[in-house]
């Protein structure tokens, strides 16, 4: 199989989990509750699916795992830490140092290379990240398109090159948005056995989807229903 | 690879780099603008100056003359020589007194005719330029006005009748560029004793600089207007102020109206960056989740519209300076009045001025992408 090319904390079982997380938005309607008290955790290695219909709160969800909202109460916890409190700039350093993201539609930058888009976390930081870029990409299957530019190359190697992107910075989760929407199910499928990979090697993936093909790769599967976050089976 | 290395150093610059060249056309829009602002300073700015200079060297010697004359009111019709020992000690070590006779008549030499001013002095050389065929000491014979001589068509040796006498003509002045009270083109110059009167009319002082000359004016009106007032003394300096007071305020006129097009050109940055960010909205989102501080976003994002003003900024200074220099060559102002120190100012100011529109035209759409929540962002 692949060669473990990236290092992630074993420390922790759980890298991440909403305790008692609630976010409620104020709307025209009144108040409107995303997030219903929500229980959740993703330990080391395992991958999660977060199912459930539109307007449930699974993006919700998903931005609170990723540190890209606040809820209204209860906490998120970093390795047992609050990670609530933090500001901007904190939590924009722990999402770096912490979490890898996969969006739906891949989100690459138009202008940069494959290994440009995969180093762009890296991009302020000091150390250059250019090999460990190239060594994802080899790893991902895209050896061979390291200087294509996005419009280059098809949605499945896209998404590809977005995960190689979410490995750079050796996150201890791999937050996944509808990481098959786009894409056919023979593609998906191939991107999906690449996640399992990734989970096996000790990350936590959190996949939020519609795509019943996504279950047959994860251990364990929730269900969001109007804010609510029951076990599916 | 350069361009991987590049990325590495400076991140900021080069993101900004490949975003601008990705709207060619809108960012060529955008810069077109702080093109036009910073030509309009750099043309109008070092132009305003050139002629400012141009004209002080035209005017400068003019600063340095004190004129004196009797009082209008006074009853005296001319100098005596008590007057003119006078002045001198008001003038002594600083500048050269020249005691004038004047008066008006027609020179005539064969058919033609001409009306000259005809001024009496034994040391022209101060006053009147000829090379080097003026005597120190004019004793005898008619120094003759560039115009004078060509219409009455007499040379250097041709003889030259002034009123009722006949003079040889000595030399013949250069044509005068500059503008000057005791003008001798259509001047000639006869030597004291051709005048059947004594006194001066009055007395041209040549003072080493314009303080001097405000101080030989003081001097001259303290020792001979003390009782009652018999000489009237006219000097330029205050003249000159004023007009070097009218540039100022042209230049900054001029200056004006040109950083209002600056002023429209940053509009325009601010305009099309806003327009920028909305549209690359989701890619700052993914910018921020992976974790590029939002100081970085910013910076990223300022660059951007900052190198539109560097680039705008180099165009519009070099375009601008390569007019000036054509106006120059093809116009009267001479090269000379525009390469001057002040001028280089111009330019560098011009072109900071149309990079700090730039950047300040960028700011706000900038902080407004960066600190925008990323979940916000993301939606696109």
């Amino acid at each position: 199989m692949s060669k473990r090319i990236f290092e992630t904390s074993t420390a922790q079982e759980t890298p991440i989990e909403l305790d008692e997380v609630t976010k409620s938005y104020a709307s025209g309607m009144g108040q409107v509750i995303a997030l219903d008290s929500v229980d959740f955790h993703v330990d080391a290695g395992e991958v999660v699916a977060v199912i459930g219909p539109s307007g449930s709160g699974k993006s919700t969800m998903l931005n609170m795992l990723g540190l890209l909202d606040e809820p209204t109460e209860g906490q998120i916890l970093l390795h047992g830490d609050p990670a609530t409190g933090l500001s901007p700039a904190e939590k924009t350093t722990a999402r770096r140092e912490t979490i890898g993201f996969v969006f739906q539609d891949f989100h690459l930058i138009p202008t940069l290379t494959a290994v440009g888009n995969v180093r762009l976390p890296t991009a302020f930081l000091p150390d250059d990240a250019t090999a460990r870029a190239e060594d994802l990409l080899t790893r991902v299957g895209l050896g061979d398109r390291l200087r294509h530019t996005p419009d280059e190359l098809s949605g499945g190697q896209k998404q590809r090159v977005a995960i190689a992107r979410s490995l750079i910075n050796e996150p201890d989760v791999l937050l996944a948005d509808e990481p098959t929407g786009n894409l056919d199910s023979e593609t998906g499928a191939a991107v999906l056995q690449e996640i399992r990979a990734i989970a096996d090697e000790g990350v936590g993936v959190v996949a939020v989807t519609h795509d019943d093909l996504v279950r047959e790769y994860t251990d364990r599967t929730v269900e969001l229903v109007d804010g609510v976050l029951t076990d599916a089976t | 690879m350069l361009r991987e290395t590049l990325e590495r150093r400076l991140p900021a610059a080069v993101l900004a780099g490949q975003n601008i060249s990705r709207q060619r056309a809108r960012a060529a829009l955008a810069a077109l603008g702080i093109v036009i602002g910073v030509f309009a300073v750099v043309t109008l700015g070092t132009l305003g100056t050139a002629l400012q200079v141009a004209a002080t060297a035209e005017l400068g010697g003019l600063g340095n003359q004190v004129i004196i004359s009797p009082a209008e009111e006074a009853t005296i019709e001319s100098l005596n020589s008590r007057d003119i020992q006078a002045i001198e000690r008001a003038a002594a070590g600083r500048g050269t007194v020249i005691p004038l006779q004047t008066t008006g008549a027609t020179a005539r030499s064969g058919e033609s005719q001409t009306a000259t001013q005809v001024y009496g002095t034994t040391t022209p050389r101060t006053l009147f330029n000829a090379g080097n065929s003026i005597p120190e000491f004019h004793r005898q014979g008619a120094i003759v006005g560039a115009e004078v001589a060509s219409s009455l068509g007499v040379q250097q040796g041709s003889q030259v009748q002034v009123g009722p006498n006949s003079y040889r003509v000595i030399a013949i002045l250069e044509t005068e560029t500059g503008i000057s009270p005791i003008q001798g083109n259509s001047a000639i110059i006869l030597p004291p004793n051709a005048f059947t009167t004594s006194g001066y009319s009055q007395v041209v002082i040549k003072a080493n600089s314009g303080g001097d000359a405000a101080a030989i004016a003081t001097g001259v009106r303290s020792r001979l207007n003390a009782r009652q007032s018999r000489v009237s003394v006219f000097s330029l300096q205050s003249v000159l102020t004023q007009i070097e007071e009218f540039f100022a305020l042209l230049n900054g006129f001029l200056l004006a109206i040109a950083s209002i097009s600056l002023v429209v050109a940053g509009v325009s940055i601010f305009n099309i960056m806003l327009m920028t960010i909305s549209e690359r909205r989701g890619e700052i989102g993914v910018l921020r989740a992976v974790g590029i501080h939002r100081q970085q976003v910013l910076r990223t994002l300022v660059i951007e519209s900052t190198l539109l003003g560097i680039a705008g900024g180099l165009v519009g200074a070099v375009g601008g300076v390569i007019t000036v220099i054509a106006i120059g060559m093809n116009t009267e102002l001479p090269l000379s009045a525009i390469f001057v120190p002040m001028n280089a100012v111009i330019v560098f100011v011009g072109f900071g001025f149309g990079v700090v529109v730039a950047l300040v035209g960028g700011l706000y759409p900038a902080y407004k992408a960066a600190w925008e929540p990323p979940v916000e962002s993301l939606r696109g």
